[in-house]
């Protein structure tokens, strides 16, 4: 074998190992929404259980195509702000870079593992607003979220020349800012104008607890979205095979999987414990709070000590209860799942987390280095961009009467009025 | 419908291999096309909504 033939085959083994590594990466996401399906409709009652899961399936379907047509394209050329750069059609859906080419074999893998990322923070939107937002209008706002509003905010903290990233050295490496706090400030934001279900509150304005019609379900859900998430997170590195670098954060700085896992796992073990002692053994809030653990770990993931991600799963899994309680209590939302608290206030404090604990890490290139005050813009930044859309479009929606299913066919349960199914035939 | 994009018969020379793909009038016609698909479907699924709403009053 000649020097040459040697380089094309490891820069081709290179290339292929890369696609192979997104390729499933991508198939492990579709577990994501395996979970959430199954935990939607495990927390529905049971006259409402086949059209929650109907919603889910329907704001897969929807990113896909949308995704493609201009969820890419808005994270190339959106960088900057509010104005595209110039890609000369690259990204946009008429272009041969959406398509099967021979001399690239990465942007389809790329792609659609955003892809998967989009369709998971519009799932993440899916829980809090079920049992009484028309199908329609849910599939609407995922669109918006998944293939708009999320990737303009990736654009900004992820991508290597996003404005937070080049001038205030933003560290988001496995999306606590861009996915967890923007889906969850804009669920809340929908949730103002939506309403709670009937039944939820009373006239003196306490609540009342509105129980799922199958534990079971909602706890293999839950289980289900833990495993999807090593999918998730394991696209977040960036494969830098083919110049033989080895891994690269999101960022272009070194990196390793094995840092994932270490800070993963024990953000996951920590969120569950903490979760435990705070809700005094709620198998619920126990999932829930392995899962804001690992979002409170998500912006550093790459660089916490993992004793530390422990530690800060354990406050995640302590403070999403509390502060569950407290948007309830406090804006008389009816939040189905605790999203906005497990992802916007997990992600929150995942973003803070690194500027208060891990200023002065470097990045690659001209990139600043991490600090608080890059960080706590990024945060500001995130909350607003999921927050004032999620409002202000509900709120034209509401206003056009295409948001809120009517309280008959909410007291009917939608699966009978809308589908004409019932999920348990003999029941 | 021969869509091939590439010479008659032959690899050579061909990158971007998909239908169409030398075709961008082609392309931005299927675009639009599944645009309108997606809106319409939206549309009806609000509609059917709306319906249903209407005999529950």
């Amino acid at each position: 074998m000649t020097l040459e033939e040697l380089n094309t085959f490891v820069t081709t083994q290179a290339n292929v190992g890369m696609e192979a590594y997104y390729w499933w990466c991508t198939g492990f996401m579709i577990i994501i929404h395996v979970g959430f399906l199954m935990y939607e409709v495990g927390a529905t009652r049971m006259k409402n259980a086949v059209s929650s899961g109907v919603k889910n399936l329907l704001a897969f379907a929807f990113m896909i195509p949308t995704f493609w047509l201009f969820g890419w394209y808005i994270y190339l050329a959106f960088p900057g702000g509010f104005v595209p750069i110039d890609l000369e059609g690259y990204g946009t859906p008429w272009n041969v870079s959406m398509g099967p080419m021979l001399s690239d074999q990465a942007t389809g893998v790329f792609w659609a593992a955003f892809t998967l990322f989009a369709c998971t923070t519009a799932s993440i939107f899916s829980g809090a607003v079920i049992e009484r937002i028309r199908i329609s209008a849910f599939t609407f706002l995922a669109v918006i979220l998944g293939s708009v509003v999320w990737i303009l905010g990736a654009a900004w903290g992820w991508h290597p020349d996003g404005w937070l990233v080049t001038g205030w050295g933003y560290h988001d490496v496995a999306a606590a800012g861009v996915v967890h706090t923007i889906a969850g400030w804009f669920a809340f934001g929908v949730l103002l104008n939506l309403g709670p279900r009937i039944g939820k509150y009373n006239e003196d304005g306490t609540a009342n607890e509105i129980e799922g019609h199958s534990l079971v379900s909602s706890f293999i859900g839950l289980l289900m979205l833990i495993v999807g998430f090593f999918g998730f997170l394991g696209a977040c590195l960036i494969w830098a095979g083919a110049d033989l670098g080895g891994w690269v954060n999101i960022y272009g700085a070194p990196a390793t999987l094995s840092s994932f896992a270490f800070n993963t796992l024990m953000g996951l073990a920590g969120g569950m414990i903490g979760a435990f002692w705070w809700s005094k053994g709620n198998p619920f809030w126990m999932m829930s709070g392995g899962l804001a653990g690992i979002f409170i770990c998500a912006g550093g993931l790459d660089i916490w000590y993992p004793g530390f991600a422990f530690v800060l799963g354990i406050i995640a899994g302590c403070v999403i209860i509390p502060a569950n309680n407290w948007l309830h209590n406090t804006f008389k939302i009816d939040d189905c799942v605790g999203a906005v608290s497990i992802h916007g206030v997990a992600g929150v404090l995942g973003v803070l987390a690194v500027g208060v604990f891990a200023a002065g890490y470097p990045s690659a290139g001209d990139i600043p280095p991490t600090s608080f005050v890059g960080q706590l813009i990024g945060c500001i930044v995130m909350v607003l961009t999921g927050l004032v859309p999620g409002y202000v479009i509900s709120y034209v929606m509401k206003s056009m009467g295409w948001l809120r299913v009517p309280d008959e066919v909410q007291a009917a349960g939608i699966d009978s009025a809308e589908l004409n199914l019932r999920a348990y035939a003999d029941k | 419908m021969n869509s091939w994009p590439g010479p008659e018969n032959s690899w050579e020379g061909v990158d971007a291999y998909f239908t169409w793909a030398d075709s961008p009038g082609m392309l931005a016609f299927i675009v639009l096309v599944m645009c309108a698909i997606m809106v319409g479907i939206i549309w009806a699924a609000a509609k059917h909504e709306s319906d249903v709403a209407d005999k529950h009053k």
